[in-house]
């Protein structure tokens, strides 16, 4: 009985986590795209921003009906600015870190500057969920995992297998890691390192721009001002939970997600502890997705400190190092 | 070489100059190609209003007429420059090691947090409460930054995304504070906490601004004597400059390292209080802090962890900070003060690259390519 109670909540739990934290997901694979070739890219909370405002744009005002084309219309603007970022940090060599935040500020500003006009306009144009009728039906102990939309799937296993069968599996894949691990060799073996730092950092953009853009399409679904509320940062500590690993990054964006949603269902329930309050416990609740992601992003380097072998999750030896030929 | 450096190369290669990397970049000029980059960005942010159909200049008058065209303008940037110019000087002091503290924001609203709760909750003589919130504030802003300090020395975890985290921390917890447990029940619209009672003492001939502009000053100076006189100064820059090499001297680089940050955290956290103890702001809400840290970590990047530079780079951005405000009453929003940051950080960051090259006649830079090589090796092992 008792425990029937708690597979219920667990699965309810997992079943609003899943899309709370699609954006996370996407944003981190887009993040450890660039990080995996050493470039780290702060700017993701502005990228997100970015991605959403244009996506808004093309629906509400360029008449674009289907959510896949105002998605990539999104992901199109971040990687522009991607490709900013990318300029000034690869061929310029400018500071990832100045840079990086940088584009947070500039994009948090410029997409809330696109977007005053249309806060709180619903989006009609919607993902629709993917529903495996007859099959299934949405009361099923499972169904948390089904009856979703589209693009979660893709987030959550199209994305990181594709991820991890080029990084781990191919030649290609072997390549990025040397550009993010040792340039100077790959330089040497002819891979062009700015050329490859550049693609990747933008492809990444890119995602973390469908990120945004997956927010306002299904999840919220409306522009408001700060659109990212964070989740951009917490990508960025997801990838590190996750030791730069593909995989690792799902667990990561769920345990974010289940904090969140954790929030979402005590504020909707009014839930309460005796010694607390309904809206105190929720103001609680709010905090703890951040202090959870902190905390998170302390196990990896706690386990090694302490003793216990954990296998690959240091970060690529080159991230955030500019290269340039004539220096190594 | 960089592909855009190739390109300025091909460009000089008919000419009878040639593009070489500086084999030392000094401080005083790499001050003047950010502040260069600074500007250069101010340009393009004036370009791309006037594109947009504003008219730009209108709005840079605008902005200067509101600054110095009466003393309300002034003190409305010193009052803005106070919690800008503390959190600058905390990044400003952990650049100095080559950490960035981006969570100054949230050690500033702990402080302020901390300073709320002594003054609504002590009785005494002002003067008492006023140096107990002071030091409350202080402590709790070193203590916000405690567990990313202590994670960044011991388990070499990343600074960044730890301190920034901790920022919506800190805005919940201020919210929940405001809206929950030391919520002013009596004012039912405003929904902010209690009001502390005391404030500073006005500095003379002011209207509004408190004696707290000294302190942001003061603490420059002092940071400018003990990075140029003593030992624990000297340290530090060694660690930030090769913390490997500063290990084999001696150096206890993790303990330095944790001490320098929580001393961050201070400075934030003593911001937040001095922001508290202004007349009219003694209640804390959830807007209490415009994102002043984030415009102190670009003062910082600005100044390039120069205290004097964190100075006049603070009344620089509090300037701009206060034009925004302004011209937020004459139909321009806030959000495009945070694009014009981001536009401004990027010529910074690209104007100290700017500083590492230079443009020589060609016969002379044919000697000084030899030692180059060397001095890049050197710059490496400082890079990382």
């Amino acid at each position: 009985m008792i425990l029937a109670i708690i597979e219920n909540a667990f699965l309810s739990l997992i079943g609003s986590a899943i899309p709370a934290s699609a954006v996370v997901m996407l944003a981190a694979t887009g993040a450890m795209l660039g990080e995996r070739v050493g470039v780290l890219n702060l700017g993701q909370e502005g990228l997100i921003g970015i991605g959403a405002v244009y996506s808004v744009i093309a629906v509400l005002s360029w008449g674009v009906e289907s959510p896949w084309l105002a998605m990539l219309i999104g992901m199109i603007a971040a990687a522009v600015a991607g490709l900013i970022f990318a300029v000034c940090v690869v061929a310029f060599r400018a500071s990832q870190v100045l840079v990086g935040l940088a584009l947070a500020l500039g994009g948090i500003g410029l997409s809330n500057q696109l977007g005053v006009n249309r806060n709180g306009t619903p989006i009609q144009t919607l993902f629709r969920e993917v529903n495996p009728g007859g099959v299934l039906d949405n009361n099923d102990a499972v169904s948390a995992f089904f009856f979703h939309d589209p693009v979660v799937y893709i987030a959550y296993v199209g994305l990181p297998v594709v991820l991890y069968f080029v990084l781990f599996r191919t030649r290609h894949g072997m390549n990025m890691k040397a550009v993010g691990e040792n340039p100077a060799a790959a330089d040497a073996v002819g891979v062009s390192v700015t050329g490859w730092r550049i693609f990747y950092s933008v492809l990444g953009a890119a995602l973390t721009g469908a990120g945004g853009a997956y927010m306002v399409l299904s999840f919220t679904p409306t522009w408001s001002p700060d659109i990212a509320r964070g989740r951009g940062w917490v990508a960025l500590a997801v990838v590190i939970f996750a030791g730069w690993r593909p995989g690792w990054a799902v667990a990561g964006a769920l345990l974010y997600g289940s904090m969140i949603s954790l929030d979402t269902t005590a504020q909707a329930r009014g839930w309460g502890l005796p010694f607390m309050g309904a809206s105190d416990l929720s103001f609680f609740l709010s905090m703890l997705p951040y202090v959870v992601t902190l905390v998170a992003i302390l196990i990896p380097a706690g386990a090694v400190k302490l003793g216990r072998r954990v296998r690959s999750t240091a970060a690529p030896a080159a991230l955030a190092i500019p290269y340039s030929r004539e220096e190594r | 070489m960089t592909p855009l450096a190739s390109i300025a190369s091909a460009v000089l290669s008919v000419t009878p100059w040639r593009l070489e990397r500086r084999l030392e970049v000094d401080a005083r000029r790499a001050a003047l190609t950010r502040i260069g980059g600074a500007v250069g960005a101010m340009i393009v942010v004036g370009i791309l209003l006037l594109l947009t159909g504003r008219n730009a200049f209108w709005i840079f008058w605008q902005a200067l007429d509101a600054i110095f065209g009466r003393q309300r303008g002034i003190e409305g940037v010193a009052l803005r420059g106070i919690p800008i110019l503390m959190t600058a000087l905390g990044v400003a002091l952990s650049l100095r090691m080559k950490v960035w503290n981006i969570g100054s924001d949230g050690q500033f609203l702990m402080g302020a947090l901390a300073a709320v709760g002594v003054g609504i909750h002590m009785d005494g003589p002002g003067w008492l409460v006023l140096i107990l919130m002071a030091v409350a504030a202080t402590v709790a802003g070193a203590a916000w930054i405690l567990v990313p300090a202590l994670a960044r020395a011991y388990w070499d975890v990343n600074e960044i995304i730890t301190t920034l985290l901790l920022n919506f921390v800190a805005l919940q917890l201020v919210t929940w504070s405001a809206l929950g447990f030391w919520r002013d029940k009596e004012a039912a619209v405003i929904q902010s906490t209690r009001e502390v009672p005391f404030t500073l003492p006005g500095l003379p001939g002011a209207n509004s601004v408190t004696i707290a502009l000294l302190v942001p000053l003061v603490i420059a100076a002092v940071l400018w004597w003990v990075f140029r006189s003593t030992t624990i100064g000297y340290e530090i820059d060694i660690i930030g400059g090769n913390p490997r090499a500063a290990g084999f001297a001696g150096i206890a680089v993790r303990r330095r390292i944790l001490i320098v940050m929580l001393f961050t955290g201070a400075i934030a956290g003593l911001g937040g209080m001095l922001q508290l103890s202004a007349p009219g702001a003694q209640a804390m809400n959830a807007g209490f802090s415009a994102q002043f840290g984030l415009s102190g970590f670009i003062v910082a990047a600005l100044a390039g962890a120069s205290f004097w530079g964190v100075i006049g780079g603070g009344l620089f951005i509090a300037s701009m900070f206060y034009a925004g405000i302004v011209l937020q009453t004459k139909g321009l929003s806030v959000y495009i003060i945070f694009a014009i940051y981001g536009v401004i950080l990027t010529g910074i960051a690209l104007g100290e690259i700017a500083a590492r090259y230079r443009v020589v006649r060609r016969d002379a830079a044919d000697e000084s390519e030899a030692t180059a090589g060397e001095a890049a090796a050197a710059r490496k092992g400082a890079d990382s």
